[in-house]
């Protein structure tokens, strides 16, 4: 699939801005299953420094400063996408989930797509026993990992709420099961704590969802703004698989990859410091429409 | 063999059997305990041979002198302040610092083994920083696990591929030792990101060799001031250039440890700041100080690196700079310790630092360090699973795990049945957390306690730092002692106290001629380098303290009208209550209400802003964080204050409790007054209390002449400008107008005045930094010079209320001049968060 990407995100302050520094991870690039034709980030107030460069992860990052007093904000992101069509191994051919662990305790890669990374509490995911023992229901002994993590996704799917408004930005996982509701953030950072509590390795990814589904199918949950779901690791052979417990899916050509870290505090798709007083609102509006 | 004979060979004249006796009696009570070593005495009961001089020394001075010198050394850092802080204490108060007296005495010839150990140790511990934040070879080859860097939070990685540009993550290092039954020391943890205690130990040594300058002075010990200053001009040497300055960061006054940052600072001649303090912009970083800008371009961190930046590290620090992470990135500052360098704390690496050693080194290590298992290997989770309860389980890195966090490490089998099987399934879960070491204990040391010494458990923290391309190690340390005598545990945080470590030197030691302050070494202070911050928080202190001055005046004049039986008093008391009313400061709408409850009301600590307990807590609140920039002697006089007045007053009208609690609060502020005067640098910071004093001092003047510049109530104005004496023996009569105000409002020589006040502000104002345009007044010294031209202009009997009101309001439009020209910078970094679903 070809998608047309368009997201534009407007702060409005209470107060003149005199002076901001931001990061942005707004702007996807080529990956595996996944290729970038062209994109533009564009900024008003135009920033008076604009760096380009990577996270650790290998994600896009935009540093800007803002020097101009302002009191609002606006980016607009455009992107031509060509997505694959993802094939997933069938889940019984994948290693046992013990044994994808043990591995991975013992893994020499320490480079940024090395598993070892995705393993540990995080800054928005801590690692919650009440989850750990939720996830650990899905893994019996010697399971195939894939089937084990698939099984989770549909609990989690079948067992919360998708309610907008019912958490925030800032809710943790403990707080959102407790609740039994709430995002695609809270649902894959769930995900994510019971999979890391059982000493799997899981990673949160940014993106989007395809806006109106192609196959008359229902439309999705997060496609009208920037959607999140999860990457399992399966082992060396079958890799990171992504996994959508907002929908119940494996992700596929319907899902376009922004930036992969931990969980949302590495890939928030905008970071920054202002040196204002008062509040702000935001605005997000975001478009996802296939062209071929 | 020769230290167990050291009793004996003292016994051959009359003198040395008298001093055999002493010391004979001094240890007497003394009983290591059984199984562990003791640092003083050998296992046949006699001294050992580095302790003997001392002991002797100790033993001549007898009981008595020994408790008088140890309270002089308790004495001496209660004078300066010295104080820690508990954060697990709900009420965030500091504690008054332990001092164990009896110093840890190392011979020479070990003192050199520890050093050699240490500073190969250093080496490594570079080695592995470099490596993880470089090429990631160690982990590659599998000699490091990459979960084990991975998982550690200290892991910053944004720092990744940027190598430090001084060269080293590692410029300040401290190792905890400690030392086994066999006599071996071992190392029991590293500190990397901002080790404390230096400060705390540089003040041990002061307070200790005060108190014994004698004892100090013929051991030849060896003196710490010389690697302070090797450390001091490193750090002077990485900035490059002309104008940088080095900046020791700090988290704050809520620290634990804040004291010794601000110490240290003192001590090295460096600027304390906090990150609000500090701006990065495109060339570099600076301090945003009362002249503008200045580039910091060495900071010495005691920010945990992940609070270091919201901008790409921890988006919730309040307490970092935006961008400094760039900054490092772009070679514009050095940060001693490299932000990152925190994860050579986790305990983890214990378990593989003995194998690296000969790959980094070609060579074992000279100290080993505790035994250490990482329990994500499956062979050591196997391994231990049996030694569990004689094995001491703890978190692998610094931060615990999310169950069983075990920051502090437990010893197995003394945990409840639930918890050990919690514990053990969180480790059969995700062993990568844990780790299994050795249950060390540690050897004893001699503590005064009652009397007499006893043994205690200690730990030393040792003290490393970068000169050059090599490294310098503290000769003394920092001593944990324990307070029982169980030696498997010893935290500070947990009642322990502290002591000093005395290095003995075999030849003649420098800088002896120091004494009585041996340790001080004089470094002038960079000039004018006034952080913004605490230039606003100065000038809040001097209006609040003078405005409590001013409403402790206004009480007085009420309390002295109430006990004159005159009915002519009654008018005055009401505009008095009326005055104190307007200021907040008593009830508004109770015009008849009694004098005494007024006062009470002023005196309390009601709903009223401008009472006396509001204003004194105010003016310790603005003081506190800034509390480096006052004498310990000043910020007692504050905190006196704010308790002075916080206490109840006796129940009951009882005009003479008032009356005493006023002359009390105001002798306090007296003696501040003078302490602040006498102690505070006059380089700015003093400048700007001064200020803050002087606007606040003119405007109450202002109030109390509108109010009182009648003929009924001039005694009043006399009495609140403190001026009746000077008025006395000017004029001897009864007070008119004119000459009262006059004095009060003109007279430049009556130090109460409100022109006195502004011929203060304007030599304050011509003093500082003139940021204006060249040959022109700024702003504040526009304001300043036009009231106090329209006084000097004016005659006495022409003064109007007109002229009083348009004073007041230019000494408040100063204030905000003031705020605008010098202190602008006090604008706040949020970091925010993008919502989405």
């Amino acid at each position: 699939m070809i998608y047309d990407v368009r997201q534009t995100t407007a702060y409005t302050y209470a107060s003149k801005v005199a002076y901001a520094h931001h990061v942005l991870r707004l702007t996807p690039i080529d990956r595996i299953g996944q290729r970038v034709q062209a994109s533009a980030l564009d900024i008003v107030p135009a920033p008076v420094a604009r760096r380009e460069g990577r996270d650790f992860f290998g994600n896009r990052l935009t540093r800007i400063d803002l020097a101009e007093p302002h009191d609002r904000m606006t980016i607009r992101m455009a992107a031509r996408i060509v997505v694959e069509p993802v094939v997933a191994p069938p889940p019984e051919t994948t290693p046992a989930w013990e044994e994808v662990r043990d591995e991975v305790f013992a893994a020499t890669d320490i480079g940024a797509t090395s598993p070892a990374h995705f393993l540990f509490a995080s800054r928005q995911v801590s690692l919650d026993p009440e989850i750990r023992d939720y996830a650990r229901e899905s893994f019996a002994p010697g399971w195939p990992i894939l089937a084990g993590a698939t099984d989770l996704m549909r609990r989690i799917k079948q067992d919360f709420i998708y309610e907008v408004g019912a958490t925030t930005v800032s809710t943790t996982p403990p707080m959102s099961f407790a609740l039994r509701r709430g995002v695609c953030q809270d649902f894959a950072h769930i995900m994510i704590a019971g999979l890391r509590g059982i000493g799997l390795p899981a990673a949160y990814v940014s993106g989007y969802l395809r806006t109106v589904p192609g196959n008359d199918a229902p439309i999705l949950h997060g496609a009208d703004a920037m959607h999140a779901w999860v990457l399992v690791w399966c082992g060396e052979e079958a890799g990171w698989q992504g996994l959508d417990p907002t929908n119940a899916l494996i992700a596929g050509d319907e899902h376009v990859v922004v930036a992969i870290g931990r969980d949302y505090a590495d890939v928030a798709p905008i970071d920054g410091v202002v040196f204002a007083s008062g509040g702000q609102r935001l605005d997000v509006s975001v478009s996802v429409t296939p062209v071929g | 063999m020769s230290h167990g004979l050291g009793l004996m060979s003292l016994a051959c004249d009359n003198a040395s059997d008298h001093a055999g006796e002493e010391l004979a009696r001094l240890l007497a009570g003394y009983r290591p305990l059984p199984g562990i070593f003791d640092e003083m005495m050998d296992p046949r009961g006699a001294p050992r041979g580095h302790w003997q001089p001392f002991l002797s020394m100790l033993a001549a001075l007898g009981t008595e002198e020994i408790e008088r010198r140890f309270s002089a050394a308790d004495r001496h850092l209660r004078d300066s302040g010295v104080f820690y802080r508990v954060y697990e204490d709900p009420a965030g108060l500091e504690r008054a610092w332990p001092l164990s007296h009896v110093p840890l005495v190392i011979s020479a010839a070990e003192w050199e083994e520890l050093k050699a150990g240490l500073i190969q140790r250093a080496g490594l511990l570079e080695a592995v920083a470099s490596d993880a934040y470089g090429q990631g070879k160690l982990v590659r080859e599998g000699r490091l696990p990459a979960a084990l860097i991975a998982g550690n939070p200290d892991f910053l990685r944004p720092l990744v591929g940027v190598a430090p540009s001084s060269g080293a993550h590692l410029r300040f290092y401290a190792v905890d030792v400690g030392r086994a039954a066999d006599g071996r020391w071992w190392v029991l943890g590293d500190r990397t990101q901002a080790p404390s205690g230096a400060g705390y130990a540089l003040e041990n040594r002061i307070a200790l060799s005060r108190a014994m300058p004698d004892i100090y002075r013929a051991l030849r010990v060896n003196r710490v001031a010389p690697f302070f200053q090797a450390f001091q001009a490193e750090l002077t040497r990485l900035g490059r250039q002309d104008d940088s300055r080095v900046c020791v960061l700090t988290p704050g006054p809520m620290n634990e440890t804040y004291f010794e940052h601000a110490y240290l600072a003192r001590y090295l001649g460096f600027l304390l700041v906090e990150g609000q303090d500090l701006t990065v912009r495109d060339d570099g970083v600076f301090v945003r100080t009362v002249s503008g800008l200045k580039r910091a371009e060495v900071l010495l961190r005691r920010l945990d690196g992940d609070f270091s930046d919201p901008l790409e590290l921890n988006a919730r620090s309040r307490l970092g700079v935006p961008g400094l992470v760039q900054a490092v990135r772009d070679r514009k500052v050095v940060i001693a310790n490299s932000l990152g360098a925190g994860l050579l704390e986790a305990r983890g690496l214990l378990a593989f630092l003995p194998a690296l050693a000969p790959h980094v080194l070609a060579a074992d290590l000279a100290i080993p360090n505790v035994a250490t298992w990482w329990l994500g290997h499956k062979e050591a989770r196997r391994a231990m699973a049996d030694e569990l309860d004689t094995m001491v389980l703890a978190s692998a890195f610094t931060e615990g795990a999310a169950e069983a966090p075990l920051r502090e490490g437990v010893v197995g089998g003394a945990l409840d049945p639930a918890r050990r099987k919690r514990i053990a399934q969180a480790i059969d879960d995700r062993g990568i957390d844990y780790v299994a070491q050795e249950a060390v204990t540690l050897s004893t040391m001699p503590a005064w306690r009652h009397g007499r010494l006893e043994p205690r458990p200690f730990s030393l923290r040792l003290f490393l730092a970068k000169v050059g391309t090599g490294w310098q190690v503290m000769p003394g340390g920092f001593v944990r002692v324990a307070d029982g005598s169980d030696a498997r545990a010893v935290s500070l945080q947990r009642g322990a106290s502290t002591a000093d470590a005395w290095v003995l030197s075999e030849g003649p030691v420098a800088d002896t001629t120091l004494l009585p302050t041996p340790e001080r070494i004089v470094i002038k202070r960079a000039v004018g380098v006034l952080p913004s911050r605490a230039a606003d928080n100065l000038l809040w202190v001097g209006r609040y303290i003078e405005r409590a001055e001013a409403t402790l005046r206004l009480v007085r004049a009420l309390i002295n009208r109430t006990t004159e039986a005159d009915e002519t008093a009654a008018p005055l008391v009401a505009r008095i209550s009326a005055l104190l009313g307007a200021w907040s400061a008593g009830p508004i709408d109770i015009p008849h209400a009694r004098a005494a409850l007024i006062a009470r009301a002023a005196l309390s600590r009601g709903v009223d802003e401008g009472s006396l307990p509001h204003l004194a807590a105010a003016a310790r609140g603005a003081a506190a964080v800034i509390r480096d920039r006052f004498s310990p002697d000043a910020w007692r006089a504050l905190v006196r204050l704010a308790a002075t007045v916080e206490a109840p007053l006796p129940e009951g009208p009882a005009e003479s409790a008032i009356s005493e609690r006023v002359d009390q609060a105001l002798r306090i502020v007296a003696s501040f007054s003078g302490l602040a005067q006498e102690n505070m640098s006059q380089l700015g910071g003093w400048r700007f209390l001064e200020l803050g004093r002087r606007i606040e001092r003119g405007i109450a003047t202002c109030r109390f002449v509108r109010q009182f510049a009648d003929d009924a109530a001039l005694e009043v104005l006399l009495e609140l400008a403190d001026s009746q004496i000077t008025y006395r023996q000017r004029y001897v009569m009864v007070a008119a107008r004119a000459p009262v105000v006059d004095l009060v409002v003109l007279d430049p020589n009556n130090p109460r005045s409100v022109a006195y006040q502004l011929d203060k502000i304007e030599q304050h104002l011509a003093a500082l930094h003139r940021r204006g345009v060249e040959g022109r007044l700024t702003a504040p010294q526009q304001i300043a010079a036009a009231a106090a031209t329209a006084l000097r202009t004016v005659e006495p009997d022409a003064i109007d209320d007109t002229l009083i009101s348009a004073t007041e309001h230019a000494l408040m439009r100063l204030s905000e001049a003031i705020a605008a020209a010098y202190l602008i910078h006090n604008e706040r970094a949020e970091p925010r968060w993008e919502a989405l679903d």
